[in-house]
């Protein structure tokens, strides 16, 4: 507690001495806009009835440690459920599980084919100019498979004349070292944009570690005393390199182009368990990960009508090697995994505009992966070698038709028609209908409704992994209904208020789980049928306050459960009616902005309710995850010179020092810190 | 500072107030005296979770005490709770992926020391007081312990096997030779100079041997998985050894139907009947000819995970997993399959250790 009070008393001392710091003619509009309040009655027809989150550059480009996962849990209603800092992280949309949240980067699907999560990471929040959640239904105007709602990730021209250098350097606690690097030019008609972002960590934060003890023993091997150690993170080591190329043409006459290459390169080691008591010197736990992705982009642009096709190729190379010093120095192979992924993408679309009323849209895409997976070298029966794998390729295809009309200003409504491909195996149709209708003019109130029938094919592990795969499972399927309410005023450059209410319902049907089987492995099954419903506040506020002070604050709120309603495995079966396990039934962000000319503080809390570990919600002492509450506080000064743009900022990550778990036995780090310099020459 | 501004701040460190500490439930120590007979069952937990659990059984009273060793010592058991043996009073629980042997009263189930730093110990045996060997998966060696002092003191190598595809299981033994049934992609009995800790001789059986055990006329019985579905190892129809320790020759194999998975060969008190999981429970003389025909429990619906006898009544324990992600149930059953009394445990009941 100590230590909180003088956190606040070191930010209060430190916030009123820059109050009066005398300055002027700082720009401050980078920081908080106050934009008009978008009149709905001209809303685009494309978003009739959608239910989006919107992430703004403010929030992406906060500071360039960030992942996606870290803009995820502090900004949207999403549930990222993270094995510890720079290791797996994924999402849980409404309830649903990581396969059930399809990710599109520029446009191209980037979950991975044999897994069907997106470990976002891996994704740094400074290679996103635009992010986007569809939520549920919404899904499907971009894709399908989207159980549980759709990611939208894409770039975008920085739309700037001649040349430009954007430098920032970041160090941190625990030996941590980021660095990022644009390069970008730009002229009526080129823009290209070179960025790389470096981070390297030791990764080796503090704990008190309460899942073990240390023995004390004397001379005859007898305990005479045991305590908490307070243990480092061990193994927990990182270097990621991200790479992303950009070139842009536009002849202005409505053709359009684009390439975008991405280059990853990560090195990973994997931290030990809290209850791991092996010593982490003689244990090398590690992932490498070598990832290409390139999209290119052609978009025709007319009064009326707009046609686009991308084409685009990831290659994925994956490791993962576990080893052990077997005592003379050689660190033995106790597991050596290898995969790779080809991935063939093509995309055709086509939009056209009648009378400003109608919108017809239709899409085409395709998806062929290449897959080799090597998991285990074994010696056979006959004395030579063999490996345990296997190697499939699949297209997935996926078109869509959908007809947006909106008859007069208040009513809007939208069908969308897709059918899906995998392999040999069509789905059934996927139908989606979409309405919304202003509901009263003065405050932008706005009703909006939605229903989807939407299905999710097995990926390439479960049906083919070696062992356990099962070729016979069926798809995944489910019905989802949304019905919200939105509302936005304001005033120009005084204030925006926006918010919006959305109750959902979704069925999921043959839902995949791995299971163990009496072999000894795991096999996937068409398991639980899940109900999912529940309710997602959002709200925006901005001020413009006199004498340059402005503040930003934004909420998110879910009330999720995510109840199993399937049959029972067994008689003894205690997890029908249950909250699926690791799924919070409550979470909420809050994020503050206040600027004062130069200086901006931000703050950024989530929290999420108790969450259970198994299927059976049972309260014991590893049945559940407590609640946890996070707090992330920076404060950023600009100094705008002649030559240069200068920014310096420092951030405190958990900030009141919480010891928390996001998954059992993965320790979390208390409070740590890092401070960033950024350049941005003029030239 | 005009009002206003004053009015701002205060609500944005106000809302540092939204941040709350958290309250952890640390266990505290808890005191037992469990005497008399006892069975206690290692949950393996999830992998990767670790929330491995020990349960402890009072037959007598039919009470079920969970997450003993938790509830005892204020510390996790671990991730992977593989096995359990008990001697001289002290129980060695095996904890697969924390690298670590717990050794606990088996009254008060305080621990007493650990042996740490395996790499993936699997079972342990005992040789003598201060000599004992514990088997591995994901390497070659079977480690040498000194149980008194907690500590390795050297390995034995298992011949064609590399550390990726080592694999070593449960130990039985017979004069100064243990026997050790080699399972994850392998087919062999190993045979153990309990003397010279070098492997002596081996067997060939099937493909993936998952249990050994040694009945009351010194006969080895083992039974295989037959491997799965495109394996490159191979898939065949799994089969029941019954092998002569002396000899160390099959004497009879007993075929299953292809596709079939027996596990968990476990004998009575007596050791004149095993018993195995196949979907049913199974239940065979040890001097029988053929396979029976009938089960001892017909299957019920679920999978069964978990098998043992006790040696003194020759009541029947079950254990079921259900779907592996919440508390296992165990079924306990008179000899002649009735059903006395049925409890939760912790996640994935897999082994079981009589007091």
């Amino acid at each position: 507690m100590k230590k909180r009070y003088l956190t606040y008393i070191l930010l209060l001392m430190l916030f009123s001495a820059n109050a009066e710091e005398n300055s002027t003619n700082y720009d401050v509009h980078k920081k908080i806009l106050i934009p008009e309040v978008t009149v709905y009655g001209k809303r685009p027809l494309k978003e009739i009835g959608l239910q989006q989150t919107k992430l703004d550059s403010v929030v992406l480009k906060e500071n360039i440690a960030l992942s996606m996962a870290d803009v995820l849990t502090f900004n949207t209603p999403i549930f990222v459920k993270s094995y510890g800092r720079a290791t797996l992280s994924t999402v849980s949309f409404r309830g649903t599980s990581p396969s059930h949240t399809q990710v599109t980067w520029n446009g191209m699907r980037i979950n991975n084919p044999m897994l069907g999560m997106t470990d976002f990471s891996m994704i740094p929040s400074y290679f996103i100019d635009k992010a986007s959640l569809l939520h549920g239904t919404s899904s499907v105007n971009e894709t399908g498979g989207g159980l549980g709602g759709a990611i939208k990730l894409s770039t975008k021209p920085t739309e700037q004349e001649g040349f430009g250098l954007q430098f920032v350097q970041g160090v941190g606690s625990f030996y941590t070292f980021d660095d990022f690097l644009r390069l970008s030019y730009g002229n009526e008609h080129w823009q290209t944009s070179t960025r790389i972002v470096f981070s390297t960590s030791k990764n080796n934060y503090k704990f008190r570690n309460h899942d073990k003890k240390i023995n004390v023993y004397d001379d005859d091997m007898n305990i005479v005393e045991q305590y908490y150690p307070i243990e480092r993170n061990k193994s927990g080591e990182f270097k990621d390199l991200h790479l992303l190329q950009e070139v842009y043409y536009n002849n202005k006459r409505g053709d359009r182009f684009g390439l975008n290459a991405w280059y990853i390169y990560s090195n990973r080691e994997l931290p030990m368990l809290t209850v791991d008591h092996g010593d982490d010197t003689d244990f090398d736990n590690r992932q490498r990960e070598h990832t290409f992705r390139s999209v290119f982009s052609y978009d025709h642009l007319a009064e009326a009508w707009k046609v686009s096709a991308n084409a685009g190729y990831i290659y994925t190379w994956m490791a993962y090697d576990y080893k052990r010093d077997l005592g003379n120095g050689v660190m033995a192979h106790m597991t050596r995994s290898r995969s790779k992924i080809h991935t063939i993408y093509g995309k055709v679309e086509e939009e056209y505009h009648l009378h400003k009323k109608w919108l017809f849209m239709a899409n085409l895409s395709a998806h062929q992966h290449f897959v080799e997976s090597r998991d285990k070298n074994i010696i056979l029966q006959s004395g030579g070698k063999g490996i345990v794998g296997y190697r499939k390729a699949r297209i997935e295809l996926s078109g869509s038709a959908s007809i947006k009309w909106q008859p007069i200003d208040r009513l809007g409504m939208s069908v969308v028609v897709r059918e899906e491909l995998y392999g040999k195996k069509w789905t059934p149709v996927i139908p989606a209908f979409f309405i919304d209708g202003i509901l009263c003019k003065k405050g932008n109130l706005m009703a909006k409704a939605s229903v989807s029938r939407n299905f999710r094919f097995p990926t390439l592990n479960d049906l083919y992994f070696l062992p356990g795969g099962n070729p016979d499972l069926k798809h995944e399927s489910g019905w989802t209904y949304d019905a919200g309410l939105s509302f936005a005023v304001g005033k120009k450059d005084v204030y925006t208020l926006s918010g919006s209410a959305t109750w959902f319902d979704s069925y999921i049907n043959d839902w995949i789980i791995w299971l163990p089987t009496t072999k000894g492995f795991f096999s996937p099954d068409n398991i639980k049928d899940v109900h999912a419903y529940g309710v997602e506040l959002q709200a925006d506020l901005s001020l413009i306050f006199p004498k340059d002070w402005r503040l930003g604050l934004n909420g998110t709120f879910s009330w999720t459960p995510s109840i199993n309603q399937g049959e029972p495995r067994s008689p003894a079966d205690q997890s029908v009616g249950k909250q699926l396990p690791y799924i919070p039934l409550l979470s909420s962000t809050i994020n503050g902005r206040l600027s004062w000319r130069s200086w901006t503080l931000s703050y950024k809390w989530c929290y999420y309710s108790e969450r259970f570990t198994m299927s059976s919600n049972d309260l014991s002492l590893t049945g559940k995850l407590p609640p946890y509450f996070m707090s992330n506080l920076s404060l950023e000064k600009l100094f705008l010179f002649r030559w240069a743009d200068l920014s310096l900022k420092g951030t405190i990550n958990n900030l009141f020092d919480e010891e928390y778990l996001s998954v059992l036995s993965r320790p979390m780090p208390g409070i740590n810190f890092e401070f960033f310099v950024g350049i941005t020459p003029k030239w | 500072m005009p009002y206003k501004i004053k009015i701002l701040l205060s609500v944005f460190f106000a809302s540092f107030f939204l941040a709350g500490c958290m309250e952890w439930e640390y266990g505290l120590e808890e005191d037992f005296a469990a005497s008399g007979e006892g069975l206690f069952i290692t949950n393996e937990g999830n992998f990767q979770y670790g929330n491995a659990s020990l349960s402890y059984y009072d037959p007598e009273t039919k009470t079920i005490e969970n997450e003993i060793f938790y509830r005892a010592n204020a510390m996790k058991l671990g991730d992977v709770a593989q096995s359990m043996i008990i001697r001289d009073g002290i129980g060695w629980v095996v904890v697969n992926n924390s690298h670590v042997v717990f050794a606990i009263d088996i009254n008060t189930f305080k621990e007493v020391g650990r042996i740490t730093n395996l790499t993936s110990p699997r079972y342990m045996h005992f040789i003598s007081d201060e000599k004992a060997y514990i088997t591995q998966i994901w390497d070659n060696r079977i480690f040498i312990v000194n149980p008194k002092r907690y500590e390795i003191t050297g390995y034995i190598d298992c011949p064609n096997m590399t550390t990726e595809s080592g694999s070593t299981e449960q130990m039985v033994q017979y004069g100064k030779y243990v026997f050790v049934n080699c399972w994850s992609y392998q087919n062999r009995i190993l045979k153990i100079d309990t003397e010279t800790d070098k492997v002596v001789d081996e067997l060939t059986v099937g493909i993936q041997p998952t249990s050994l055990v040694m009945d009351c006329n010194n006969k080895l019985w083992t039974v295989t998985d037959g491997g799965y579905e495109g394996s490159p190892y191979g898939h065949e129809a799994p089969s029941l050894y019954r092998i002569d320790a002396e000899t160390f020759q099959i004497e009879q194999q007993f075929r299953f139907t292809f596709g079939d998975a027996p596990s968990e060969v476990q004998l009575n008190g007596t050791k004149d009947k095993i018993y195995w999981i196949n979907n049913d429970i199974w239940e065979m003389d040890v001097t029988a000819d053929y396979l029976p025909i009938k089960p001892f429990l017909p299957y019920q619906e679920t999978i069964y995970y978990g098998l043992t006898i006790c040696p003194r009544t020759g009541d029947v324990y079950v254990a079921d997993a259900i779907d592996y992600c919440q508390q296992g149930k165990i079924y306990r059953y008179s000899k002649d399959g009735e059903l006395i009394d049925e409890f939760y445990v912790g996640i994935i009941p897999g082994a079981f250790c009589w007091k």
